[in-house]
């Protein structure tokens, strides 16, 4: 086991530094600096003289060839220094602490109510499976999978907030926050939070649910599932500990590749929310060229990546014992 | 999970009499039975139709017309913009206003005209078709004309004064402009855009599959079949781009080239979207390559082409062509999302362009998300409902189990 987690440890980092490398030249070869796109935004009276960009660009490491810079960033890195920000003039770390909380607030609750939910549906389709009841749900399940997360975020921004007025259409809190009681907060955030969660959560709840139903159509069928029901064992047993249990292996694997989403947030629903969150930072970040911000961004979602998919694996070891990685 | 009848049998089995099928065929009549998959291959097949005949459909240059004693196809101008014939373009300087000018400078000509005169690009304005087609209205005023006859549906029975309220006096004056969805801010037809926002989302959806399966194929046939040192290389390959953030790979690429076009974009889509063919080719791979008939050809002297290509890749188009199906899928989406994010090609019609202008305005114009959003959502089932109904048809272990 460990030797094979030292394993997999070293092959992530091979892959690790072939992704930032590759994505630190791909972003230094897109058109405009961020020294540019800050400059396009002031006041164009105000002429920056050429000393002085060239003084800029030496200080954020621009005036070398992306090559060597990526050498910087890394040596950086292994200080455990991911750079300041030059559109935030801040490090890029404490901005990533300060969005990770507003991600944090949808993907958490929506991921958690995502399986609460979709498990005993899961189970309950099996159990129903072909009644009336049940092709209805899977029908609308089916459908809703389909929907796209930006065109089910206009929809209901349409009905709740523009049509009926119930929810505030965008941003994470209202302008008079500052000024609510505790209480006055959450119940706002809350409001807030409730149609971005929505989003988050339906389209992961019909896969996960058609996940559930459709591992457990395969494992019902086997011989066992009919001894089981043979030597009289209730039918909710049956499905629960002798079924479910063993449709818990591809299961474990998805919750590891979802792990990363957890934190990626999505940049589109955050931009559609204007949600103060990681995709939203990603987005801004590529927009304002800010390479320390895009490395930080891309470099987490790595190894989030990486790092759910090993779970998964070790996961897996532990779900089933036939697998062992000795 | 609907069931695929069993076949009947018959009074007298003569099983060795019948000719076997090819695998094709019978995935076929087992897709065909599924009615859901059917429908959705329907309705591909009718949105293929709409986006080939978009400019038949919805335009403002006529589909044939006789000028000056000649006939020209101006409508296919829609397709390349070349192609409108120069004696409109530059010799009499029509500037896209068919009606007006074909019948000032040639009494004698005729044209038909496509179904909707309503063009994806610009506003109808009142000299566009004096007397016959009334300009478009712009910002909230360009409710759709199918809003308002559901108003007058419903309403025109118990209060007028809601229709009245509704429209502006410019709607209910003239002859209305037939806005079905009604226009964007600056008066641009929905209906248009959308109809060649069709083919924006099909060419989309058809040409950067086709690139990332043939990428993905190859690539995962070559890590598979030969293994080894080319397994290693070309599956870290495979997980560098599945771990870069898809949209800064998406974005970055697109930044390369100065004025990204739809066709830029498809290429992006396509390179940056064969990981998920390639694993699952790998994978078909490893496990085909083990089998006795491989061992069986390679006795008989099959070269390495020969067993990739004829023995190992046949067997497993199968499973592989349902994540093309998904991914056709997806890349509409990816495209849309694109153009939302105003990423995309300004030129192209998109239905993404359109829910992008639909959120600047949300609290006025809803109609600019209500029906592209539509549109996407359909397409995209419809590709997921084809993608299942494969699934089905040509997986035999969902045959054995009697469903």
């Amino acid at each position: 086991m460990f030797s094979y987690l030292v394993r997999r440890l070293l092959i992530g980092a091979v892959t690790l530094t072939l992704i930032t490398f590759f994505v630190y030249g791909l972003i230094r070869s897109m058109p405009g600096t961020p020294l540019t796109t800050a400059l396009a935004e002031l006041d164009p009276s105000k002429s920056v003289s050429q000393a002085d960009y060239e003084r800029m660009k030496r200080i954020y490491g621009l005036d070398k060839p992306w090559y060597q810079a990526y050498f910087v960033w890394l040596g950086n890195l292994a200080r455990g220094d991911l750079g300041t920000s030059i559109a935030r003039k801040q490090p890029v770390t404490r901005l990533i602490g300060e969005r990770i909380r507003a991600t944090l607030l949808l993907t958490v609750p929506s991921l958690i109510l995502a399986y609460l939910l979709s498990i005993p549906m899961g189970l309950w389709a099996t159990a129903k499976s072909g009644t009336i009841p049940e092709r209805t749900v899977s029908t609308l399940l089916y459908m809703l999978y389909a929907l796209p997360s930006f065109v089910a975020a206009l929809y209901l921004q349409l009905l709740f907030a523009v049509k009926l007025e119930w929810l505030p259409l965008m941003d994470i809190t209202s302008p008079d926050y500052a000024q609510m009681s505790v209480f006055g907060k959450a119940w706002d955030l809350l409001l807030h939070a409730l149609m971005p969660m929505i989003c988050f959560t339906y389209a992961s709840l019909a896969y996960e649910t058609r996940f559930i139903k459709s591992n457990m159509e395969e494992v019902i069928r086997q011989d066992y599932i009919r001894t089981a029901r043979a030597k009289g064992v209730g039918p909710v047993r049956v499905l629960v500990h002798h079924a479910f249990r063993n449709t818990l292996i591809p299961l474990v694997t998805l919750i590891g590749l979802t792990l990363p989403a957890l934190l990626s947030g999505a940049v589109i629903l955050e931009r559609i929310f204007s949600w103060p969150g990681m995709g939203s930072l990603f987005f801004e970040s590529l927009r304002e060229r800010d390479y320390p911000t895009i490395m930080g961004l891309t470099l987490m979602f790595s190894v989030l990546t990486l790092l759910g998919q090993l779970l998964a694996d070790i996961l897996y070891a532990f779900v089933d014992p036939r697998v062992t990685y000795s | 999970m609907s069931t695929i009848p069993v076949e009947q049998p018959t009074s007298a089995p003569p099983v060795e009499a019948m000719p076997s099928r090819g695998f094709w065929v019978e995935a076929w009549q087992r897709f065909r039975r599924r009615k859901l998959g059917m429908t959705a291959l329907i309705f591909v097949v009718l949105l293929g139709m709409v986006a080939l005949f978009a400019p038949a459909i919805a335009g403002t240059k006529p589909i044939v017309t006789r000028y000056k004693g000649r006939l020209y196809f101006p409508a296919m101008a829609y397709y390349n913009r070349r192609w409108e014939n120069a004696i409109f373009r530059t010799e009499d300087k029509f500037r896209g206003r068919y009606p007006k000018n074909l019948k000032e400078n040639d009494p004698e000509s005729w044209a038909i005209w496509p179904l909707v005169y309503q063009d994806p690009d610009r506003r109808i304005y009142e000299d566009d078709w004096p007397g016959v087609i009334p300009p478009n209205p712009t910002g909230h005023n360009g409710k759709p004309y199918l809003y308002y006859l559901w108003l007058k549906g419903w309403d025109a029975l118990f209060d007028t004064n809601r229709v009245q309220e509704e429209f502006s006096e410019e709607y209910l004056a003239g002859p209305p402009p037939f806005n079905l969805f009604g226009t964007t801010d600056r008066g641009v037809d929905v209906f248009a855009q959308m109809v060649h926002g069709a083919q924006t989302a099909m060419l989309v959806g058809f040409v950067s599959m086709g690139i990332a399966a043939t990428i993905g194929i190859s690539m995962g046939a070559a890590a598979g079949y030969f293994g080894g040192a080319i397994d290693i290389v070309l599956s870290r390959l495979i997980e560098v781009v599945m771990c870069i953030p898809s949209l800064v790979l998406i974005l970055a690429l697109l930044a390369i080239v100065e004025r990204p076009s739809i066709w830029h974009i498809m290429a992006v889509l396509g390179v940056t979207g064969w990981t998920g063919i390639a694993r699952l080719t790998r994978g078909e791979f490893l496990k085909l390559k083990q089998m006795e008939y491989v061992a069986a050809a390679k006795a008989l002297g099959a070269g390495h082409g020969r067993l990739m290509f004829r023995h190992i890749l046949r067997n497993a188009l199968a499973p592989i062509l349902v994540p093309i199906a998904f991914g056709i899928a997806s890349a509409i989406l990816t495209e849309s999302a694109l153009s939302f994010l105003g990423f995309g090609d300004p030129t192209a019609p998109s239905w993404g362009d359109l829910l992008s202008k639909g959120r600047d305005a949300i609290r006025e114009m809803w109609w600019l998300i209500l029906f592209p959003g539509m549109a996407i959502f359909l397409t995209v089932l419809a590709y997921n409902l084809i993608g299942e109904g494969l699934q089905e048809a040509t997986d035999p272990r969902l045959r054995q189990a009697g469903h």
